[in-house]
């Protein structure tokens, strides 16, 4: 059915449904409802690498022990996802594919470095190939997934031990809200210094970003206070956010110096 | 169907009790049938097309495709109803527009069709060709001198005013040794039912009128589509369905109400016409917008000496209640406290935005949070507590206002004092003070504000009645027929619960009717906190009458005097507590004599309350209702975001009659006010609102509720059901007020401008707002 490529996958249908109904989206000629498929659910540890199918929802992965031990900085992001009633209905591939920039998933996996596997089957054989979610994400809505493929899991390779992540939104309200910022970030000691230093951020550019300076101003330094505000400014330099009705530029900048900082001197335990 | 039970469990009395709400089962299980819910066979469904233009003359509209498509069986627009008249308070609109739009909901054509798919279908191939015309975003664009005319005969864009004084403000003004001045910004919010609005029109053979409708007020529409249809107004019948949320919205008569009944005209077929959310959220009214500039002034001890006010009101682009809230306004700022000497002056302009009606407080938000900023910015100019400068003005028993209202009851320095010492408000706003150095980003405050609002009905109309009629059955089973209209407020288990206290009979003995004007006595409608009070007071009339019939025929067969007797348990019973004769079966026994005319009818209409005058002085409501709310919160330096922690409020409602419904009506109004605090902001912007839907117009969700404190101050009102006072609109009123109170507590910033948004407080802390400035018009 996919191999024509006139397809709307059905999933959670949290975003597909009210998108449709607004008239943002169109349905294909197609729906194809993938809810009920074995092979993409599912979450497993195989050789440091955590598969999450791609129908795993919300509830799965707050009510999953690895995720919560091994991959806290997902869990917290999950334990702000909208409401309980959409997160027993939303997936993590639904979030992933919809691809906003303020996917509230999709910055504690970019922090992780996670690879999404995109399955196609285009003569009768099933092609698999692995994406980083970096290189994954184009824009607003936009994926390099091919119109002939389907998000079949997300991996994550397991950080290493000590490593602590702390996930920040801010919205109006604690509950049912899309991030005006949000924050994923992570680290690891090392005696006196940092390693391992993940910064990702959401709603403030096209897609959620990694923040490279701001994690190299850390990585292998001593977590004081100078280098924190040098974090800081890096991380500046690097995002570009947008004035909407959620929020303006000015104060989406200003959030994201005020609380990276407050997230890091929790990660670093200032 | 059984037969009640022998014997009743009836406690002494049920005033007080905690009574459940007798829809409570049906709404919770999903029973209810809303009007949603109502199909009639042989219905159409209408849809409206709205303008896309916020300002524009509309050259030509081309339905004839619409027309064409399947299942389409009328397209209308305005040159398909000539006859049509001007609609709502200020009788300045169309239901379908002619010849130019005005703002963005205007409704330009209708559809009616077999299904709602087809006709949405038929609207998309509607073609209007407009011609663009300036917009007035603002009041100063619509004052400006130039600005086009939005309607002709208002040549300065005027859409009303006001004008009230009371004293000599200069006099005042002299005798002051602090003086005061801001100017606050009000914003736009909007009511957001869960019951969207909607309407069923249908015309019978005879072309008389059915209409199923939501309004709050069914009689007064009787009377207005009568005059739009030029028909006899006993030709129409209103049924309300359930309601899903009133707040006011449902008072005024809006477009696609007579939209359904000309669509129902020219098909002849019943036509539903339901909204969307979305097309609630652009077509439904707001709270008003307005911009304030307020001077107040005190003396050394702390007397007030004067209050000057003018405000400017965003009408929109028609006039309906939301025009006329300075009349609440006005006996805020002159009455809630002893203020000598007065100037109130509204201007309210034609703009192209969305326009304002009613929505429960009716101004009084808006007054409220200006009159309360200065009582705490003038007691602390004075070096006074707020609750000590508040005690010292505040209105007491027996006080008659400059503006002419009797504050027969008045707990106003109970609810202080009671509200003060429960949230132990002087200790911790000392506290907070001295921590605004802190390193600590997260701050807390605490602030104050108090209210006053009619609680004994409001006249506004020239009557402000409500009829009963009461049945008993042979089996003891009462029928209360009132007008008074349920929206949810849980009137009709109040007014059960006042009968059986009459006729000593338990809940389960009382059906209420209260939604067909063909059966039920008139009334003046669901508004201004009236429906316990003047309701109430009417079932209370027929109970009376009932009870004196039986034990009159009771005292017949005894012997004795009917003071002797009384109802209880289900008895009729002996002043010693014997039980004389069962009720049920003493009144079986009069259904077979000639004796028993158990039908009672009763009226109330509110006695000692006289309009007010041309100078806006009068006692409009028979009592009034008191409050004072402190609200509690931490706010986030680093982020702007202020969470309500903690509500403590204590309300003068004359007397608690139903404890579960009373605390249900409050803890609703204060979440209600804190969104009007914190979250809601009904984003208008050149006449568009950029977010008409629940992801981005936020209302208040569980996990942001606040822990409550609700004391009660029972003052027993002489002309209250039982004592009571109406409470409806009281408790949404000071939150917004109180909250801004404890912003200054928490960080020492007063913010003059609505909603307490992240992003709002955020700028105002770090200088970064533009704060309100006056441009009167």
């Amino acid at each position: 059915m996919l191999r024509a490529g006139d397809v709307t996958v059905l999933a959670g249908g949290t975003d597909l449904m009210p998108q449709t109904q607004a008239g943002r989206l169109r349905f294909r000629p197609v729906l194809m409802n993938v809810r009920r498929v074995p092979e993409l659910k599912g979450i497993a540890e195989d050789n440091g690498v955590v598969r999450i199918g791609a129908l795993v929802t919300i509830t799965e992965l707050l009510d999953s022990a690895l995720v919560r031990e091994r991959l806290n900085l997902l869990w917290q992001a999950c334990d702000h996802f909208a409401s309980d009633q959409i997160r027993n209905a939303a997936t993590i591939g639904g979030n992933l594919c919809n691809a906003s920039p303020a996917g509230d998933t999709l910055v504690p996996l970019l922090a992780l470095e996670a690879r999404v596997v995109l399955a196609a089957k285009p003569n009768g054989t099933l092609q698999i190939r692995r994406v980083p979610l970096a290189q994954f994400l184009l824009g607003p809505g936009r994926s390099c997934r091919g119109l002939t493929e389907l998000l079949a899991a997300v991996e994550v390779p397991l950080p290493g031990a000590g490593f602590v992540g702390e996930f920040y939104k801010h919205g109006t309200r604690p509950g049912l809200d899309i991030s005006t910022i949000s924050i994923a970030a992570g680290a690891r000691r090392d005696g006196a210094v940092l390693r391992d230093v993940r910064i990702a951020f959401g709603a403030v550019a096209p897609t959620v970003i990694r923040a490279p300076r701001a994690e190299a101003a850390l990585e292998g330094h001593r977590a004081d206070a100078a280098t924190l505000e040098a974090a800081v400014q890096a991380a500046l330099a690097e995002i570009h956010p947008i004035s909407d009705v959620r929020a303006s530029d000015w104060y989406r900048r200003e959030l994201i110096h005020n609380m990276l900082k407050r997230v890091l001197t929790h990660v670093c335990k200032l | 169907m059984n037969e009640p039970a022998k014997t009743w469990s009836v406690p002494d009395s049920l005033i007080g009790k905690r009574i459940p709400k007798m829809d409570a089962p049906d709404k919770a299980s999903g029973r209810t049938r809303y009007i949603q819910d109502l199909e009639i066979p042989g219905a159409l469904h209408g849809k409206i097309l709205r303008s896309t233009r916020v300002h524009a003359r509309i050259l030509s509209i081309d339905t004839s495709a619409a027309k064409a498509l399947a299942g389409v069986h009328a397209v209308i627009t305005a040159a398909d109803v000539p006859w049509q008249r001007p609609i709502g308070v200020g009788r300045d609109h169309l239901p379908l527009k002619a010849d130019r739009v005005l703002s963005l909901r205007d409704e330009i054509a209708a559809v009616a069709a077999d299904s709602e798919a087809i006709a949405e279908a038929a609207l998309k191939l509607i073609r209007v060709v407009y011609e663009p015309l300036p917009v007035l975003a603002t009041t100063i664009a619509a004052s400006a001198p130039g600005a086009p005319r939005l309607h002709p005969d208002r040549p300065d864009n005027v859409a009303m005013t006001f004008d009230y004084a009371q004293g000599d403000l200069a006099q005042g003004e002299a005798e002051s040794d602090v003086v005061v001045e801001d100017v606050f910004r009000l914003h736009y919010v909007t009511h957001c039912c869960m019951g969207v609005s909607g309407v069923i029109a249908e015309f019978d053979p005879s072309g008389n009128l059915l209409l199923y409708s939501n309004t709050q007020v069914p009689f007064l529409h009787k009377r207005e589509f009568a005059e739009l249809l030029g028909i006899d107004p006993g030709r129409i019948r209103i049924i309300q369905p359930p309601i899903g949320g009133g707040f006011g919205s449902k008072l005024d008569i809006y477009p696609f109400e007579p939209i359904a009944i000309f669509l129902a005209g020219i098909t002849k077929r019943p036509v539903k016409l339901v909204f969307t959310r979305e097309e609630e959220f652009i077509a439904s009214p707001t709270r008003q917008p307005v911009l304030l500039k307020l001077r107040s002034g005190c003396r050394k001890d702390g007397t007030l000496t004067f209050r000057d006010v003018e405000t400017v009101h965003d009408n929109g682009a028609y006039t309906s209640w939301g025009a006329t809230t300075p009349f609440v306004m006005m006996q805020t700022i002159s009455s809630l406290y002893r203020v000598p000497h007065c100037k109130y002056r509204t201007v309210a302009v034609y703009t192209n935005n969305p326009y304002a009606g009613s929505f429960r407080g009716y101004g009084n938000l808006q007054a409220t949070f200006a009159v309360e900023a200065h009582m705490d910015k003038l007691a602390e100019a004075v070096g006074m507590d707020g609750l000590a400068f508040r005690l010292k003005n505040a209105q007491h028993p027996g006080e008659v206002t400059p503006q002419g209202m009797h504050f027969k009851s008045c707990g106003l320095k109970e609810c202080l004092t009671t509200a003060a010492q429960r949230s132990d408000f002087l200790r911790k706003q000392a506290e907070n003070r001295s921590r605004w150095n802190d390193p600590d980003p997260v701050k807390r405050g605490i602030g104050m504000a108090s209210m006053l609002h009619v609680g004994g009905g409001a006249k506004i109309y020239p009557s402000d009645g409500c009829g009963t009629i009461l049945k008993i059955d042979d089996f003891a089973h009462v029928t209360l027929i009132t007008g008074a209209s349920e929206i949810g407020q849980g009137s009709e288990t109040v007014l059960a619960q006042l009968v059986c206290e009459e006729l000593g009979l338990p809940m389960t003995a009382v059906t209420v009717v209260n939604n067909d004007t063909d059966i039920t006595p008139w009334d003046v409608g669901v508004h201004a906190s009236r429906t316990t009070f003047i309701a109430g007071n009417s079932a209370i009339g027929a109970a009376r009458k009932a009870k004196r019939k039986i034990l009159e025929a009771a005292a017949a067969k005894t012997g004795n005097r009917i003071d002797e007797l009384g109802l209880a348990g289900g008895f009729i019973t002996a002043s010693s507590g014997e039980k004389l004769f069962e009720l049920a079966k003493f009144l079986r026994s009069l259904h077979f004599s000639d004796k028993a005319d158990l039908v009672m009818t009763s009226f109330y209409y509110e006695p000692p309350s006289r309009h007010q005058d041309k100078q806006f002085k009068g006692d409009v409501s028979a009592a009034y209702a008191w409050a004072t709310q402190v609200c509690e919160i931490e706010l986030d330096t680093e982020t702007g975001i202020v969470r309500l922690l903690k509500v403590t409020g204590a309300h003068d409602v004359g007397r608690v009659l139903n404890r579960l419904g009373i605390e249900g009506q409050i803890e609703g109004g204060i979440v209600m006010g804190q969104g009007y605090a914190l979250t809601e902001d009904l984003r208008v912007e050149a006449g568009v609102i950029r977010n008409p839907n629940f992801r981005d117009y936020k209302l208040v969700t569980a996990p942001e509720i606040p822990e409550m404190d609700i004391s009660f101050i029972e003052t027993m009102d002489g002309e209250g059901p039982q004592g009571a006072k109406g409470v409806g609109e009281a408790p949404a009123i000071c939150i917004a007020a109180a909250v801004a109170n404890a912003i200054h507590n928490a960080t020492g910033t007063r913010i003059t401008a609505l909603p307490f948004a992240p992003e709002n407080v955020y700028r105002a802390l770090h200088g970064a707002s533009e704060p309100p400035v006056w441009n009167a018009a």
